[in-house]
């Protein structure tokens, strides 16, 4: 084990060593690294035992100390592939002839990237866990903003920069108070310290892990990133900050009212970053804002589990957490596959504009195949691996809800609104899907478009084919979330058996069915005779693309439910008169938190400081006066402290 | 015992669109179409060849096939009275409410493929009403769920009339129209395709596609209509002929009330939808209420 993952680091560090000289010994280095270490990880999974390491040397006056146990080795295994399938695609996304140069930074910084990430997964501790993170965080930032000639993403880099910092800021604090209470920076199961400091890894994790309102940095870094890029930050990268979540919530004690809490950030999260999504013009955004509703969704699952474990343990914890576990691979496989499918729309059109595409399935079959299978999933919808993470998220909430147990409230709007959420992420992948793909082209360069090559598909294809597989045979992932799981909390690590074993079979002949369906119907449809004809739409002659709804009509409704709640901005004037002019309608939907809350509050503290200049004026007789004024007040207070 | 079960959904199904027919005409003072016009026009449009828009894929065609075997699936979770489930295990719950979304993003995704401007907007007109219409239906399952201490369609479904019980049943009403799209949300007689959700999604469908959406349609009006009845009357302690008896009527009493319904209400302007539909989960989240406080004692 220690050898598979000595391996697999040394194959990135040389995949980075390469990355300037030759590509495709880069290239060749990365793969080996990531399928070696995934296959470590799927070793600790599947095995009974952790894994753990200790070096004979100090690092930073810290001795050494690596350990993979079933969380830890959960979270490896999506950084280990979409690590892989990421530098496959961007093999042919990315390619030298286009970026000289910037082609093979995003190599070295890839490669560096999934490093981190795997050492942030294994460091036990907090010194060094406070490094690989900031090291990691650094790289994400480097790759954000490879395309660095555009104005867009250098300003995207840095509020990614900046958010990143507020985060790390109170980890800093938060591991130095931990040390100072433990008494040691190694970390691992404590018990006697304040609850409190749960807060603050919460805050802090929950700045990289994206949920709402900590999401600001998000959208407009995933969607200026390469989307191959956005694909790993998206599917993996923020998942780091649910790793510190769940690891700490299961290491620290945590506040009596940690899982209510964690319950409702996920369930605010789910709803509205979905409903933010709906309402995006630009896919990628779309996209970013539903990774939003999908950390939403793992927190309620997290949250229920954390809720199970402060009441005595109760069996329903453990499908909560297994199902938020299992939405960490399946968010990242569906995710990364749906930012493939936009890489792959932005390559053949020049475009994220939603409302500026159309029709691009005749041109591009197998994205649009590709890019639907993952619209499904996302959606959750049956027979996918989505549905399957939810369905044990929801059969851990329903358990509870069925114990009426004082406590497991929370579950109930819970459920709900995440029932709410899957029926709007519906909503938001029929918009994506119909404006992109279906229908006709609304502008030239949509109608121009070409299916990209096999080195795009071949990567959205693996992660298709994985979600088709969890979706179809969960029992065999089973064993590695009950694993996960047994070892987040102790007391499940006696696993019941595979709660899939209907579940499973059903969704398989689902499947089998709906293709077989499918298959006669269009055989039947054909020996009825097929005729080709102009959509009917309502017996127009020539129906013209600027005729079909749009993206801002089809999320119309949505918008207008969560109008206040976006904030949006509209200008809207009537047409007027029998030959109507300078009618409008402009609707903007803002960054609300950003924009509304904290650059306000940004803007308050520069002006604070500004304020707080005027007494640096360089006139000496000012700042002589500062003095006396100071000294007095320092001598005024000693002299009333001395008197009692 | 299966074939018969799904004898029961498939042939059964498209009497009720027939029934409701009846009842429209028969308040009306007309004499209106036959009770089997519906199985009338399936065949007839199974014949029929399909008129595919230059601009739609196969995926056109094969999307409500799709749909249908979700919609079918789905009716083969539901228990029917003393008959029992086809398929039964814990959570199938779930996958029965995931099934008609299923067929929703299939019969949706068909919508957009012709770039129709009334696709759009029946599609978008769809799932934005199934936000709320599912949060419903899910607090609906949560109190049923609750009530029995279950989380499996058969003994869910055979739970004791609690207090909540008068309001599950109206909030599941509600929900069944919006669902089928029936009036006060939908008018599927009318042919002002401004003003259809379901209808105008299917406008650019022809010939054997067409008879699989009406077909499944029909299918999923049943579906509501036995998780209505079946959750409201104690089938569970009833002798098994007197509870298929209870099953039959109960849903024959809906199928009359949904033709009531589209005699005597107008159909709501769309700015009102989202409100009744929110009064659907005001009263199926009361009868939640209702159920975790211990009503169902």
């Amino acid at each position: 084990m220690s050898g598979a993952l000595v391996f697999s680091a040394l194959c990135l560090l040389a995949a980075m060593g390469t990355s300037a000289g030759s590509a495709r010994a880069s290239f060749a280095f990365t793969m080996a690294g990531t399928l070696v270490g995934l296959l470590a990880a799927l070793g600790v999974l599947l095995g009974p035992d952790d894994w753990e390491w200790t070096g004979a040397f100090l690092v930073g006056g810290e001795r050494m100390h690596l350990r993979l146990d079933g969380v830890g080795a959960i979270f490896l295994v999506p950084v280990c592939v979409i690590g892989a399938a990421g530098a496959a695609y961007a093999r042919a996304y990315w390619p030298d002839s286009d970026f000289p140069g910037a082609a093979a930074r995003g190599r070295a910084w890839w490669n560096a990237l999934i490093l981190c990430m795997g050492l942030v997964l294994t460091i036990s501790n907090g010194l060094h866990f406070l490094i690989a993170w900031e090291a990691f965080a650094l790289c994400g930032y480097f790759l954000i903003t490879l395309d660095n000639r555009r104005p867009e993403v250098r300003k995207a880099g840095w509020l990614y920069l900046a958010s990143s910092h507020a985060g790390t800021l109170a980890l800093m604090a938060f591991f130095t108070l931990l040390a100072a209470h433990t008494g040691t920076w190694e970390l691992g199961p404590v018990r006697d310290v304040p609850p409190a400091l749960f807060w603050l890894a919460l805050f802090g994790f929950g700045m990289k892990a994206g949920f709402f309102p900590c999401h600001i940095w998000l959208p407009s870094a995933h969607a200026n990133a390469p989307s191959h890029v956005s694909a790993v930050m998206s599917g993996v990268a923020i998942k780091m900050g649910v790793y510190g979540i769940v690891r700490f919530g299961g290491w620290l004690p945590v506040p009596a009212e940690a899982g209510q809490v964690v319950i409702g950030l996920g369930a605010a999260s789910a709803v509205l970053g979905i409903a933010f999504a709906m309402a995006q013009n630009d896919l990628k955004r779309l996209l970013a804002y539903c990774s939003v509703e999908n950390i939403g969704v793992i927190l309620i699952g997290l949250g229920a589990a954390q809720m199970a474990r402060t009441h005595g343990n109760a069996a329903w914890g453990q499908l909560a957490i297994a199902g938020a576990l299992l939405h960490v691979w399946n968010h990242a496989l569906f995710k990364s596959l749906l930012f493939f499918g936009a890489g792959s729309v932005l390559h053949a059109t020049g475009t994220r504009e939603m409302s500026r595409l159309g029709g691009l399935g005749r041109a591009m079959p197998w994205t649009a195949g590709l890019f639907a299978l993952g619209a499904a999933a996302v959606c959750g919808l049956p027979p996918l691996n989505g549905f399957v993470g939810e369905w044990l998220i929801y059969l851990g909430l329903f358990d509870a809800a069925t114990t009426r147990a004082g406590f497991a409230w929370a579950v109930l709007p819970a459920a709900i609104l995440l029932a709410s959420a899957g029926a709007l992420a519906l909503a938001a992948f029929i918009k994506a899907g119909g404006m992109i793909f279906l229908g006709a082209a609304r502008t030239k360069p949509a109608a121009q478009a070409h299916e990209c090559g096999a080195g795009m598909l071949a990567p959205m294809g693996v992660l298709a084919a994985a979600c088709a597989v969890i979706g179809l045979a969960p029992g065999l992932v089973w064993p590695a979330i009950a694993r996960a799981a047994g070892s987040w909390n102790p007391a499940w690590a006696h696993a019941e058996k595979s709660p899939f074993a209907t579940l499973g079979p059903a969704q398989a002949a689902l499947a089998a069915l709906a293709a077989a369906a499918g298959f006669l119907l269009w055989k039947k449809s054909r020996a009825n005779g097929l005729r080709r004809g102009l959509t009917w739409d309502c017996g127009y002659r020539s129906p013209a693309p600027r005729m079909q709804y749009t993206s801002g009509s089809f999320a119309g409704i949505v918008a207008g439910w969560f109008f206040r709640t976006f904030g949006s901005e509209r200008k809207f004037r009537r047409p007027h008169g029998p030959f109507p002019e300078g009618s409008i309608l402009l609707e903007r939907i803002p960054e609300t938190v950003l924009e509304r809350w904290v650059e306000p509050a940004g803007a308050a503290i520069t002006r604070l400081s500004h304020a707080a200049l005027s007494l640096q004026h360089g006139r000496l007789q000012a700042y002589i006066l500062y003095l006396v004024v100071g000294l007095a007040a320092v001598g005024a207070l000693v002299f009333l402290e001395g008197k009692p | 015992m299966m074939i018969v079960r799904i004898f029961l959904w498939v042939a059964l199904a498209p009497l009720l669109p027939g029934l409701i027919n009846k009842v429209k005409a028969w308040v009306a003072g007309r004499r209106g179409p036959p009770v089997l016009q519906l199985y009338y026009d399936l065949i007839r449009l199974w014949q029929k060849g399909v008129v595919l828009s230059t601009l739609a894929s196969p995926a056109f065609v094969v999307a409500p096939a799709v749909a249908w075997v979700a919609l079918a699936c789905a009716a083969f979770l539901v228990p029917l009275g003393p008959a029992g489930a086809g398929l039964s295990f814990r959570g199938d719950v779930l996958l029965m409410v995931y099934l008609l979304a299923l067929a929703r993003f299939c019969t949706a995704w068909a919508a957009m493929e012709t770039g129709s401007a009334f696709g759009g907007m029946g599609a978008a007109r769809e799932v934005s009403y199934a936000v709320l219409s599912e949060a419903a239906l899910f607090a609906a399952m949560l109190s049923l769920a609750v009530q029995t201490g279950s989380v499996s369609l058969v003994a869910m479904l055979s739970p004791t009339p609690g207090a909540g019980t008068l309001l599950l049943a109206a909030g599941l009403f509600i929900v069944l129209l919006a669902e089928n799209c029936h009036v006060p949300f939908d008018d599927p007689n009318t042919h002002l395709e401004l003003t259809m959700i379901h209808e105008a999604m299917a406008l650019d469908h022809s010939g054997p596609p067409l008879a699989v959406i009406l077909h499944g349609a029909s299918m999923k009006l049943l579906l509501f209509a036995v998780l209505l009845t079946a959750a409201v009357l104690p089938l569970g302690s009833l002798s098994p002929l007197a509870a298929a008896g209870a099953l039959a009527g109960g849903v024959l009493l809906v199928t009359i009330g949904v033709g009531l319904a589209e005699s005597f209400l107008a159909r709501f302007a769309f700015r009102h939808v989202p409100l009744l539909l929110t009064m659907g989960i005001l009263l199926c989240l009361f009868s939640l209420l209702v159920a975790w406080k211990g009503g169902a004692a």
